[in-house]
């Protein structure tokens, strides 16, 4: 700290900081529009914060004038405030006074910076300059170019954060004006950011507008769960509905950016495809019926399955729901079979290795490591906000980053270097870096496995190994999903020890799991072979294929779907759907799916994330406490207290009368996270690796590992390897929302230039992906850096489903022209 | 009249190398790379040489204060002449384009530079194809390049032609214009010399500062402080222009008197006219009268009389155009080419176009004059870079200096759009439009 003067007054402010923050340490506030740390360098623009120093001629911005040990600061002199009511005067001279119809009026900088600071009247009396107003600048962003006060803060976010270098400074002078290259829609996964920076009501939500006044609405934070990022956000309520979600700023979750999909579905909350009752299906048809004869269906269903009943938890599900339905199946149904992820499992030893608290890195680590491994996973479709904090760590803090993945990443021009693996090859990869660092393995083999020249696996190996001790892997779930995740986790727990990322605080592993709350699951036990605090159970049951393959066989009876919905999520649909017509389904979901409206026997109206109670455990570790925005509309019920009524009409009461109880018997069953509290937990969150009860963590097996050579890769034939991937926008929420409905994924096939022109496909053009007599229809995108011999189709899409041509392991397909 | 600048240099082919090195030239890079770095930093700085772009700041201070590091150094030639009334640095580089080529190897060797760069701006094209030419030159024969004169140095030079923004003669908007981006000025600090372009430290020096440098070499700090007075070393090369009889590009010492140049090499007004008012240094200087032109014509003076020598660009204007005519053309001017990036400047610049566009058509008050001041005042030290107060330093001492005329006017307009009486001009004052004088009206061409 030091100690300066502002207006006779001595402050204590931190060292480094602008003047503008040092002097909110006194409690002097100093007015700014273009200023926002977070957009990088102040660029002094607005000239608001123009302020006299002593020992400077000139008045100084405040914004970019570092505090200094003995400065003295005035903020009030007559000089100060004749610039500062200079500026208000100024940026008013242009800008319509239509207060009363603007949606930001009552939350406007530019407002409250006139009152506090203008004169209070003006001296312009020439007319104003004018534009077409509003302009759709993208399908979700009006923007007003008459308000707008050209602060840059929009353009710099585009330029300097999401690097979509879209939006863009046009003309000059008094006619400067904020827009696109030929004036082309801003779509971009972040763009609604731009919404919240903008100080005046020029860039307007077109969901937003004219929905409600700042006076109208209350506040409600809470978490998104519409992906593993789980950031921070605040619900603007009126009258019981969601009209609008901003980011709610926590620099260890989400750095206060938000996605598009964060950012605008909310409006799925609100629609008319929302199930707000229990249904029955009757003579084929799903009737609403009352809550009572729901649940006395169920549980007659349930309590003759006993032993044969199995649950799936989806992504979205939060630690209390997956644990009371662990409990009902597990203690009162005596059924072990229990999933919440897709893909094969993966040994607990493994699972647990892989959890250790002194491997775990967190999100800010990604920003501040010398060197980030982006391994087997695409942050802006697997948990879109990582990718700001990836790419502020390269711009910013001189990150180094390498990427690894069968897709070409949207980081790959942030990367120091890019390698393009073969689908499903992650451990390959691994293996092979173990061995360029010093296992001893065959290298070249290994390379070859990964579909990589042995130069390229030894850079990588280079790169991560000399960057400096702060090295990070981020993970997505998939490289562990296939037949081949048990050596791949191996592969990434030896790497991990070589790079020696067990030490350091900054350094370590980051797995995104698929689902939302994917790593809180399974840690509550929501897992075929494990039970809570990933404790192994004394009987494993069924994971998520086994229980397709139980069902469709008839040696299970009764499936249990917490907002799951396998025939969009799961490998093999074939399966699922033969699995689903033999089983009694119970089917707990907040809109109509394919899965629901074909297969449900009773309907449970699934409570939204802005109705939802209870906890979410973030993949770095961190509990986050969902808080309920609105009451539940219609009839919807929580599903803790469902699932409580459901066991007690089997005759297993679970002792749950809130929802607090449930966090209760969470943090009693999980014993790393033992104690914590809701009130613990907070608006902020707790990891609990930084608590005393995370040694409470099984050990796992660390490694290292002798790992087993592995097959060579099937000969193509002509063939091409199928890969997926998940975008961020194959959601149901993206689907229904209306405003969003126009990003929902289609199915795409990926192609190298080379497998296009070899298969005389153009890019935009039809094709048809076929294996063994499945096929899928698509449209050809040809992507440059795609390497040859490998097609890629998008996962969870509505139509032209790609789980059709797979079941887990990895497919050689046909692409032809339909 | 001194020489040195422009010695020979109506000389057919002097912009050839040939000719160049025939009449001395590319002497002083060789004499300057035997000394050290410092030891021609200390001759810079000794010499006296104040930047002739505009903020006439020691040319060879500013050169020291590039970190001596092993950082990657450039130097950048702003040659991007963009103010109205400055045409000095064109005759310059079209003429003897080897005198800025030395001088900028000199330059960057002095500074460490490794990289040169020559800033020019793109309507010159003619003189960009010149200074190409020469660069090709200056490779061939060993002057620029790897390993310049067999020495261990190595000073690459590229001539790169700018897009047609005045801003971007303002340094930061030239880098930002040079590294591919929307020329826009930079917050300051960091200054150029620690983080200029590419991040790097930068040099940027003006045409003619680089140009007095072989000279400085060649004499020595004796020699060249034997030109021009304390406080402003050396000579000036002067473009005077408007209503002159000879205008054109004039060598003086600094420190001559301003009558000798407006009156003794431009010839002065036409038959018959007196100067009312002219700008000394350029469009962007505060106007000065026929009172001030007995003052020397040097930095400090023209200072101290509440204007600047700026790039030395003497526009004269004479008592038949009327005082409004000319702040309409500079406050348009200044409009056009503000970049916007800042309030004070977008938004002041477009104000006081309207003022004055309102004060010609007759629709305002003589509290508007209070008024277009106060917005002059507030543009003033609070911009980001300069190109405000470049427009409202000349209007705010138009205003103060011919207030009188101003009011007259706004009388007369407004009873002239009344149709009521006109009142008689007063015999002080020149009046708007009434009586054309043997030059165009300022106020005839648009922006």
């Amino acid at each position: 700290m030091i100690t300066l003067t502002i207006d006779g007054r001595e402050i204590q402010a931190p060292e480094n900081a602008m003047l503008v923050d040092g002097a909110k340490y006194g409690d002097v506030e100093i007015p700014y529009f273009c200023y926002e740390p977070k957009l990088g360098a102040p660029v002094g623009a607005c000239r608001m914060c123009l302020v006299e120093v002593e020992g400077i001629p000139k008045l100084q911005t405040a914004c970019s004038t570092g505090v200094k040990d003995g400065m003295v600061v005035h903020t009030q002199t007559a000089r100060v405030r004749d610039a500062q009511e200079g500026v208000v005067e100024f940026l008013l001279i242009n800008h319509p006074l239509d207060c009363p119809v603007c949606d930001k009026g009552g939350e406007c900088p530019l407002q409250d910076i006139t009152f506090g600071w203008g004169a209070g009247t003006s001296r312009f009396i020439e007319p104003k300059r004018h534009f077409v107003k509003p302009l759709e600048l993208s399908p979700l962003i009006a923007i007003d170019r008459e308000r707008c006060i050209v602060c840059y803060r929009c353009v710099r976010f585009s330029q300097e954060i999401s690097e979509d270098y879209q939006l863009v400074l046009l003309e000059r002078g008094a006619n400067s004006f904020v827009g696109t290259f030929d004036g082309h829609p801003y779509v971009a996964p972040f763009s609604g950011n731009i919404i919240e920076l903008c100080p005046v009501g020029a860039l307007t939500s077109r969901a937003y507008r004219f929905r409600a006044r700042p006076w109208e609405v209350e506040g409600g934070g809470s978490i998104c769960t519409l992906c593993p990022a789980q950031c921070n956000v605040e619900f603007t309520v009126r009258d019981e509905r969601v009209l609008r979600v901003l980011a709610r700023d926590h620099e260890d979750v989400d750095d206060g950016w938000l996605c598009d999909k964060g950012r605008f579905a909310y409006q799925a909350i609100h629609v008319d495809e929302r199930i707000v009752e229990p249904m029955v299906r009757e003579g084929g048809e799903l009737r609403a019926v009352g809550w009572d004869r729901a649940l006395e269906t169920a549980a007659s269903a349930l309590a003759g399955a006993a032993g044969k009943a199995a649950g799936l938890a989806g992504g979205e599900t939060t630690n209390e729901e997956g644990f009371l339905l662990g409990r009902l199946l597990r203690e009162g149904l005596r059924s072990p079979h229990l999933d919440s992820r897709a893909g094969t499992p993966l040994p607990l030893a493994l699972r647990q290795a892989l959890a250790a608290p002194a491997l775990a890195a967190t999100v800010p680590d990604l920003e501040f490591a010398h060197a980030v491994l982006v391994l087997d996973c695409e942050p802006v479709d697997d948990a879109p906000i990582l990718d700001l904090r990836l790419r502020k760590g390269v711009r910013r803090n001189g990150m180094r980053l390498a990427i690894a993945t069968g897709r070409p990443s949207t980081l790959d021009s942030n990367a120091e270097h890019s390698v393009r693996i073969a689908p499903g090859a992650g451990g390959a990869l691994l293996a092979a870096l173990d061995a360029a660092l010093g296992s001893g393995g065959d290298l070249g083999a290994l390379a070859a496995a990964a579909g990589l020249a042995v130069d390229e696996v030894r850079t990588l190996a280079t790169l991560l190994s000399e960057a400096g001790e702060d090295v990070v892997i981020l993970w997505g779930e998939r490289l562990t999903d296939g037949p081949g995740g048990a050596h791949a986790a191996r592969a990434l727990l030896n790497v991990a020890r070589r790079l020696g990322l067990h030490g350091p605080q900054g350094a370590g592993l980051l797995g995104i799991p698929a689902g939302a709350n994917g790593r809180g699951l399974a840690e509550v036990g929501v897992l075929p072979d494990a039970g809570p605090g990933l404790q192994a159970v004394e009987t494993a049951g069924r994971p998520a294929a086994g229980i397709a393959a139980g069902l469709a066989d008839g040696e299970l009876s009764t499936l249990y779907l917490l907002h799951a919905d396998p025939l969009r999520t799961h490998p093999d649909r074939t399966l699922w759907e033969r699995a689903l017509e033999q089983a009694t389904v119970i089917a707990h979901e907040s809109t109509m799916t394919e899965t629901v409206r074909r297969y449900a026997t009773v309907v449970f109206p699934a409570e939204s994330y802005a109705e939802k109670e209870g906890t979410v455990t973030h993949p770095d570790g961190r509990l986050q406490r969902l808080r309920p925005a609105i009451g539940n509309p219609g009839q919807v019920r929580s599903e803790w207290r469902v699932l409580a009524e459901l066991a007690e009409r089997i005759g297993h009461g679970l002792g749950v009368l809130t929802g607090e109880m449930a966090t209760g018997q969470v943090v009693e069953a999980v014993p790393f996270y033992a104690r914590l509290t809701l009130e613990d937990i907070g608006g902020r969150g707790v990891r609990w690796q930084e608590r005393v009860a995370a040694s409470a963590m099984p050990e796992g097996a660390p490694g290292p590992f002798d790992l087993e050579p592995l097959p060579a890769a099937p000969a193509a034939n002509g063939a091409l390897r199928l890969g997926t991937f998940r975008s961020i926008w194959a959601a149901k929420e993206v689907e229904i929302s209306p405003s969003l409905k126009f990003l929902a994924a289609r199915q795409r096939a990926e192609l190298s230039p080379t497998d296009a022109e070899r298969l005389g496909v153009e890019h935009g053009e039809p094709v048809e992906v076929v294996h063994d007599g499945a096929s899928v229809h698509a449209i050809a995108a040809v992507r440059a850096n795609l390497p040859a011999g490998t097609v890629f189709l998008e996962e969870a899409t509505a139509t032209e489903p790609v789980n059709i041509l797979t079941d887990g392991e990895q497919r050689l397909v046909q692409v032809r022209r339909p | 009249m001194t020489a040195l600048l422009f010695e020979n240099i109506d000389e057919e082919g002097l912009n050839t190398l040939e000719v160049y090195e025939r009449r001395g030239g590319y002497r002083s890079l060789p004499k300057a790379l035997a000394m050290t770095r410092d030891e021609v930093l200390d001759t810079l700085v000794e010499s006296g040489l104040r930047g002739r772009g505009g903020a006439g700041f020691s040319m060879g201070k500013k050169a020291s204060f590039l970190p001596k590091t092993d950082m990657e150094k450039y130097l950048v030639c702003n040659a991007d002449e963009s103010e109205p009334g400055a045409f000095k640095d064109r005759e310059l580089m079209q003429k003897n384009p080897h005198q800025l080529i030395e001088g900028i190897m000199i330059g960057a060797y002095a500074a460490g530079a490794n990289r040169a760069f020559i800033f020019i701006r793109g309507e010159y094209d003619f003189q960009a194809d010149i200074l190409e030419a020469a660069v090709a030159e200056a490779y061939e024969a060993g002057y620029a390049g790897e390993r310049i004169l067999d020495s261990e140095h190595t000073i690459t030079l590229v001539v790169h032609r700018g897009a047609g923004a005045y801003i971007c003669g303002e340094e930061t908007a030239l880098l930002d214009g040079l590294e591919g981006k929307r020329g826009s000025p930079r917050l300051k600090p960091p200054f150029p010399a620690n983080q200029g372009l590419y991040q790097g430290p930068t040099l940027i020096n003006n045409v003619e500062t680089l140009c007095n440098v072989p000279h400085i070499i060649r004499l020595g700090v004796e020699g060249f402080t034997k030109h021009g007075v304390e406080g402003s070393r050396g000579t000036k090369v002067v473009s005077v222009s408007g209503n002159v009889q000879r205008p054109g590009n004039y060598e003086v010492e600094l420190g001559t008197p301003s009558r000798n140049i407006i009156y003794g090499l431009a010839g002065g007004p036409p038959e018959g006219r007196e100067v009312k008012f002219w700008f000394p240094g350029g469009s962007s200087a505060p106007i000065l009268t026929g009172d001030d032109l007995d003052l020397p014509y040097d930095f400090d003076s023209m200072a101290k009389a509440g204007s600047m020598l700026g790039s030395g660009s003497i526009i004269v204007i004479d008592d038949s155009n009327a005082v409004l005519d000319v702040a309409l053309k500079v406050a348009k001017f200044y409009r056009h080419e503000s970049c916007g990036k800042c309030t004070p400047c977008r938004e002041g610049t477009n104000w006081t176009v309207k003022m004055l566009e309102r004060i010609e058509r007759g629709e305002a008050t003589p509290m508007d004059l209070e008024i277009m001041a106060g917005v002059q005042e507030r543009i003033i030290g609070n911009c980001l870079c300069v190109l405000g107060d470049s427009m409202a330093m000349p209007i705010g001492s138009m205003i103060k200096k011919f207030r009188d005329e101003f009011e007259a006017h706004i009388e007369r307009a407004r009873a002239e759009a009344d149709g009521g009486p006109v009142p008689e001009p007063s015999a002080l004052v020149g009046v708007a439009g009434a009586e054309p004088g043997p030059y165009p009206s300022t106020a005839d061409a648009e922006d």
